[in-house]
């Protein structure tokens, strides 16, 4: 009997045991607070959503994913630190982080241990620095920004223009970016106002905005600081089309920002009121189960996880090496892999094409208003 | 044995823990580790400024910053680290002077807005100065240093490394509250007037105390560049020179072991804490906040509020009963 109790319990344990190690470790180092928990929070609920539905239709190459969280507290030395712990965890592939701050920090751990890492960062420089193991989920702002000053050159026509950006790595990224395409076309920057990380008062800024005798105002900022942005600039009457990118025009944004955010124009990479019926479905199932909309960051997260699992079963192994190989120059088509949602390229560098929308706020919510494509 | 023998027989046996705990474990433990030891460092010279000499600097991290930027500059233009170390410490002790020289005409809460002031001007200075500093890209890729052809380069040996370092400022940190500078600073804390009544040169020596302790901070921000390997302003912001007095004031401002003790609580609490999410924060300023009632002086506070309940003849020090007055 109690031979036959061992021995049951023997296998029972052996069976944990490998359940345990079969399962695949996947790494989601996110900022689940601190400054930009408003971004890497969402990130974090699509990652999870994306994990979850794959772990339901039976996992990658028959294993399940484990997924593991790790929060970077929006502080770049942490995350660093995170990245590493995930990567002492046996992470096989790593989403995140959002903030390009954090990312440019941590991207070189796990280029040194060469484990791929799928960000949500947008800044320029994460992709010019030639790491073999980063890829995107959402293409950088030097790729959207050339649509965008189109749009205000010829749709608004707008020849003078106002620019407020956050003085980090991803507000300069983005300003030297629109910089460099107000030039190439001819547009004239009568305004050049940075903001700090988590500022909270826009007075100043929104009048020296006002007096400065422009057409339209370019805003660069993360969620937060957009929405204080909108608010004061309702609240002074500015009076002049507010443009940017992804960020303003976001969920998060308007949820915020309230009726401050109506007739904000955006060129976005992704949003859940994009006509496209894979996005729309995962945005409702989205608010579903969260109780919140789904903006750009929860897309970029649940589109990250897909990522994985296709590679990984194109390259039919658990293979890190083969992965980041595989990755360049891919491209996968929404029709026959569901989770991308939306047709995507990556290229040499890990950056990514796929099209995308210009949109307007109206009544609280986005409103597309023609959709671009990929470049 | 005497207590003498007790204090040897402590540090030896810290030294053994700190010597063989590392071995064997993930690079992500050496990491936090390393951290650790490097902002020993850096608390060590606040202590000496605020515990020992009673000054409050909200402005360590600038100093760290400076070291980390200075050393980061030299390596990545090919010389040696050591040379970094050297100039980094040099060069925060003369700014420490500088700084301190009309600081300190000023003192206790104005002292702390004049350095509060100085961080931010630091701050602004490494995001503007794009040309020097990189603006908000920061600085990369800076080499780990190498040693009579050993490469600290994997993140054990750069532990050992750092781990000397740590030792050498704790050596020169113990020297100096011992020497007759230190009996000074003491001296100056506790009452400034009766020490210059008794020759004590109270400018001179708060500006040393000041200069060592941003020395320190330098030489732990010599550190941090071949550490992370990426240094970016935010890094030196007000927010962290909060945190490295926090972590004085946690572990025990006055005490030797207090700042190495805070540090380990203000970057290991977090981490024991994450099991409640969300909570996390909330509970770790909670629990600071009930510390710093109950007990001013710190943890090392506590331990001896308690070894006084169990050993009542020893008499706690009555200049530590209330804490380093903040």
């Amino acid at each position: 009997m109690i031979r036959k109790l061992a021995m049951t319990a023997a296998t029972g344990l052996a069976l944990t045991a490998t359940g345990a190690f079969a399962d695949v470790v996947i790494a989601d180092v996110a900022e689940l607070s601190g400054a930009g928990a408003a971004a890497g929070a969402v990130w974090h609920d699509g990652v999870k959503m994306a994990v979850e539905e794959i772990n339901a239709a039976g996992g990658i190459l028959g294993e399940q994913i484990d997924l593991r969280e790790y929060d970077s507290q929006t502080d770049p030395q942490n995350s660093r630190a995170m990245v590493q712990k995930a990567i002492d965890d046996d992470a096989y592939v790593l989403l995140g982080t959002v903030y390009s701050s954090s990312t440019v920090v941590n991207m070189l751990v796990a280029q040194q241990n060469g484990v791929p890492q799928l960000t949500g960062s947008e800044s320029p420089t994460i992709t010019a620095k030639g790491n073999p193991y980063i890829f995107r989920t959402a293409f950088g702002a030097q790729k959207g920004l050339p649509k965008l000053g189109t749009y205000l050159k010829d749709d608004l026509g707008a020849q003078k223009i106002a620019v407020i950006w956050a003085n980090t790595e991803f507000g300069k990224g983005g300003h030297d970016a629109f910089m460099a395409v107000a030039e190439d076309l001819g547009l004239e920057i009568v305004a050049d106002v940075p903001t700090e990380q988590a500022q909270v008062d826009f007075a100043a800024d929104v009048a020296k905005l006002a007096s400065a005798g422009a057409d339209a105002v370019f805003s660069y900022m993360t969620e937060e600081e957009s929405a204080r942005f909108l608010i004061e600039a309702e609240k002074q009457g500015l009076g002049l089309p507010i443009v940017g990118d992804t960020v303003i025009a976001s969920q998060k944004v308007i949820d915020l920002a309230g009726e401050a955010a109506n007739g904000v124009a955006s060129h976005v990479g992704l949003t859940a009121e994009a006509p496209v019926p894979a996005i729309q479905e995962m945005a409702a199932k989205f608010q579903e189960k969260f109780g919140y909309g789904a903006d750009h960051n929860a897309i970029k997260g649940y589109i990250g996880a897909y990522t994985v699992k296709y590679v990984t079963e194109q390259i039919g192994e658990f293979d890190r090496e083969k992965f980041a190989e595989t990755m360049h120059g891919l491209c996968l088509d929404a029709a026959s892999h569901p989770g991308v949602l939306m047709d995507v390229c990556w290229d040499e560098t890990g950056e990514m094409s796929r099209a995308s929308f210009l949109v307007e706020v109206v009544d609280g919510a986005q409103t597309i208003t023609k959709t671009l494509p990929a470049n | 044995m005497t207590r003498k023998h007790v204090h040897i027989a402590f540090a030896v046996i810290a030294l053994a823990l700190l010597i063989f705990v590392p071995l064997g474990q993930k690079n992500y433990i050496l990491y936090v580790l390393t951290s650790w030891l490097m902002f020993s460092i850096a608390a060590m010279g606040l202590n000496l400024t605020l515990g020992y000499a009673g000054q409050i600097s909200l402005a360590q991290a600038s100093f760290m910053g400076i070291g980390a930027y200075v050393t980061a500059l030299i390596t990545l233009a090919g010389y040696h680290w050591v040379f970094g170390w050297l100039a980094a410490m040099g060069l925060t002790f003369v700014i420490g002077l500088l700084l301190g020289y009309p600081a300190l005409r000023v003192q206790h809460h104005f002292l702390a807005f004049v350095t509060l002031a100085f961080n931010t001007i630091v701050f602004l200075v490494l995001r503007n100065e794009d040309w020097l500093t990189g603006g908000n890209h920061g600085l990369v890729g800076m080499p780990r240093p190498d040693f009579f052809g050993i490469s600290t380069g994997r993140n054990l040996q750069f532990y050992y490394f750092v781990l000397v370092l740590f030792v050498i400022s704790a050596g020169v940190f113990f020297w100096i509250v011992n020497s007759p500078w230190g009996r000074a600073f003491k001296a100056l804390r506790e009452n400034p007037v009766r020490a210059e009544s008794l020759g004590v040169d109270t400018r001179r020596i708060t500006l040393l105390a000041f200069a060592i302790g941003s020395a320190f901070g330098g030489g732990a921000g010599a550190i941090m560049s071949p550490l992370v390997q990426f240094i970016e302003p935010g890094s030196f912001a007000l927010i962290h020179s909060l945190k490295i007095l926090l972590m004085v004031v946690v572990g025990g401002a006055g005490f030797f072991y207090g700042p190495m003790l805070g540090a380990a609580v203000v970057i290991l609490l977090p981490e024991v804490l994450r099991f409640t999410d969300g909570y996390y924060l909330m509970i770790y300023a909670a629990l600071v906040i009930v510390l710093m009632v109950y007990s001013p002086s710190g943890l090392i506070g506590i331990g001896q509020k308690l070894m006084q309940q169990i050993r009542p003849r020893q008499e706690v020090r009555k200049d530590m009963a209330k804490g380093a007055q903040l």
